[in-house]
């Protein structure tokens, strides 16, 4: 048997990952200890390997074989645009793509205007403002703290993930539109669902009931 | 300063790279075999220029983005591209030179192909392609032959475990055309049916009113891979004729290759639609382990033709030689080599004896690496670079005379023989092998 190769994106996402896989028999005992440095971590009796990486990664990692399954959220997928089966949405780490900004920018977005838009995702944001409001905009790549960029005059709005939005709020910003809904997506690549048909497509069928029994109990 | 500069022009653009020694010897051993098959098939040699005008591979013709090409221009400002593909390239070269013959014409190619990728893929921007297209056969005969040549051509490079997925791109389009979906969600529903986007087809098919057996069908369709019990079971979910005669046409193709004694290869996925619009009927993919991506991709073009001004069915596919090196290197599958084994090595003085000797054993096919000890070297330099080469025989003169010394560098075992006597021992050899 060929071991089956997992990339869990880093952080929360990978334990609420891994404690899904548990309730469908997937276990991977070596992951819990969390002082660990290991970067690979082996189920050898039923064949599976596990690794940790940085979420834009997980796809470039799944799209060439590298991992066999990958868990990362569909904002990473909308961004890295790969070639992926995307077989199905674990209904975790639920969020938004949003555009924000102050209310006054809510001005900019009306009428076609050039604007400037700061944001991780550019990707994303192209396509959304190119493709869906047909507004021509500039975008500027910026790697972290997205929020800054309207405060300080980089830009006239950012384009980022709202969960909550409290450090929208604390900050004077507000959602002015939302992009897309996101959440974890488990992917998996083309050869492998194919050469690995019955485990995968097994597993996909357990994580299928588990999640609709969550979410009925939600209900 | 001097060797600085020379380093920097040591460097390869990104997206190429060189191929020598041995990697290059087993990348044209396995050409050399699969252009074999393709002969034994009945297939012709074509050639196609390297580029052509950009018209050639335009959105409807061609199966990669007008960004992703490199153009340039000629002297009348004219756009040309370097292919990216080989197939409208030869689509064009048939429309022109064989207007009038009916077919079926059974042509084979091998060439490079370019595609200017953005960057830090770990992706090459020029792969070699080797492949076949049969032109002007529309039977489920030639559908099938196509397969049965995919098949012993990715067994001749030595590969065993692999697998040549088939699809039907008819079907699909049988069932958008019932629903009656715009181009547009005709292309969403698509994309999300390729990348097996199960939720993504559901929320898409609940913003439209389809009727319940189509909404079924659709939602399964990703699902719809595996073996021929697969695809049965889509038959017995529609009743739509276009999409019933797709399958009834991968059964039969089913039944040829049985009949080939090669149906174990094959596996079907209904959910496989390429996004290349050229695309009519039949289309294949072949993977295997120890690459993530496809080997072989390929399927019916009917229409392509009509595109140059000639009426003419089509099918082919190539195989990606590239993805085909990567998967045989993981799963450590070597064919065997035929190497320069033996060198001649001989001072000035005695070239003439040299040259003779090395034309006498060229012509009983030996290749032979001959070698003229440059003034200030000695032997000793020699049978060292022979070691490197892996070189198994090492000739040289004696001081006067016909006699030579056999060595084998590796073992410092020698004999020594007279020219003659050798060529006479290596014929003998021949002939007791043969």
């Amino acid at each position: 048997m060929r071991y089956l190769t997992f990339a869990l994106a880093k952080g929360r996402l990978a334990y609420k990952t891994l404690e899904m896989f548990e309730r469908i028999g997937i276990t991977c005992e070596e992951m819990k200890d969390k002082d660990s440095r290991k970067l690979i971590f082996v189920n050898e009796e039923l064949g599976y390997r596990f690794f940790l990486a940085k979420a834009n990664d997980v796809p470039t990692y799944v799209e060439y074989g590298a991992a066999d399954i990958g868990i990362a959220g569909k904002d990473t997928l909308l961004e890295e645009g790969r070639n992926l089966y995307e077989v199905l949405d674990l209904g975790i780490g639920r969020c938004r793509m949003c555009v924000c900004g102050p209310a006054s920018a809510r001005e900019y977005l009306q009428h076609h205007e050039m604007i400037r838009v700061a944001t991780k995702y550019p990707r994303i944001a192209k396509d959304y403002f190119f493709n869906k409001k047909h507004q021509t905009v500039e975008i500027i790549k910026l790697n972290g703290s997205i929020e800054l960029a309207p405060i300080v005059g980089l830009s006239e709005v950012i384009v980022d993930i709202v969960e909550t939005g409290s450090t929208l709020r604390e900050n004077g910003l507000t959602v002015l539109e939302e992009v897309c809904p996101l959440s974890a997506r488990m992917v998996v690549n083309q050869v492998s669902l194919k050469r690995e048909n019955e485990r995968i497509s097994r597993m996909i069928r357990q994580l299928k009931t588990l999640i609709q029994q969550q979410q009925e109990v939600n209900q | 300063m001097v060797i600085t500069m020379s380093r920097q022009l040591l460097h390869t653009p990104e997206g190429v790279r060189d191929t020598y020694g041995e990697e290059c010897a087993r990348k044209l051993a396995v050409q050399e075999r699969i252009r074999q098959v393709f002969r034994l098939y009945g297939y012709q040699d074509i050639e196609t220029p390297t580029f052509e005008f950009f018209d050639i591979f335009k959105k409807e013709r061609g199966s990669v983005g007008t960004r992703e090409m490199y153009k340039l221009f000629d002297r009348e400002n004219n756009t040309l591209v370097l292919r990216p593909d080989m197939t409208p390239s030869i689509a064009r070269c048939v429309a022109k030179y064989y207007m009038d013959e009916p077919g079926p014409l059974r042509l084979c190619y091998l060439g490079s192909t370019f595609i200017n990728r953005a960057s830090y893929q770990g992706r090459l921007n020029e792969t070699a392609q080797t492949g076949v297209e049969l032109i002007g056969d529309d039977s489920i005969d030639a559908d099938a032959e196509m397969i049965a040549i995919v098949i012993d051509a990715l067994k001749s490079s030595g590969l065993r475990e692999f697998q040549v997925e088939l699809g039907q791109v008819e079907f699909y389009r049988g069932l958008v055309e019932e629903a009656a979906f715009d181009e547009e969600t005709g292309e969403e529903l698509r994309e999300l049916i390729e990348r097996k986007n199960f939720f993504g087809v559901e929320e898409l098919l609940s913003r439209h009113s389809i009727p319940l057996h189509l909404r079924q069908l659709f939602l399964k369709l990703p699902e719809l891979f595996g073996d021929i019990t697969q695809i049965r079971l889509a038959k017995s979910m529609t009743s739509n004729r276009r999409a019933l005669q797709a399958i009834e046409r991968l059964e039969k193709v089913q039944e040829i290759l049985d009949a080939y004694g090669l149906g174990d290869y094959v596996s079907y996925d209904l959910g496989m639609l390429s996004k290349y619009s050229y695309y009519t009927g039949i289309i294949l993919k072949a993977y295997t382990y120890g690459t993530g991506e496809y080997l072989v991709t390929g399927g019916r073009y009917d229409t392509l033709l009509t595109q140059f001004g000639k009426e003419a069915p089509a099918i082919g596919f190539a195989i990606v030689i590239d993805q085909l090196m990567l998967a045989l290197s993981r799963q450590k599958i070597e064919l065997p080599l035929k190497r320069v084994e033996t060198m001649l090595l001989y001072p000035s003085e005695q070239r003439t004896q040299g040259i003779a000797l090395a034309k006498a054993l060229r012509e009983m096919n030996l290749p032979i690496e001959l070698i003229c000890m440059a003034e200030g070297t000695t032997y000793r330099d020699y049978i060292a670079y022979a070691r490197r080469q892996k070189a198994r025989t090492m000739i040289t003169f004696a001081d006067e005379g016909d006699t030579i010394r056999i060595l084998d560098p590796m073992t410092d075992h020698m004999a020594v023989m007279s020219g003659d006597e050798y060529i006479r021992n290596i014929r003998e050899k021949r002939e007791y092998g043969s």
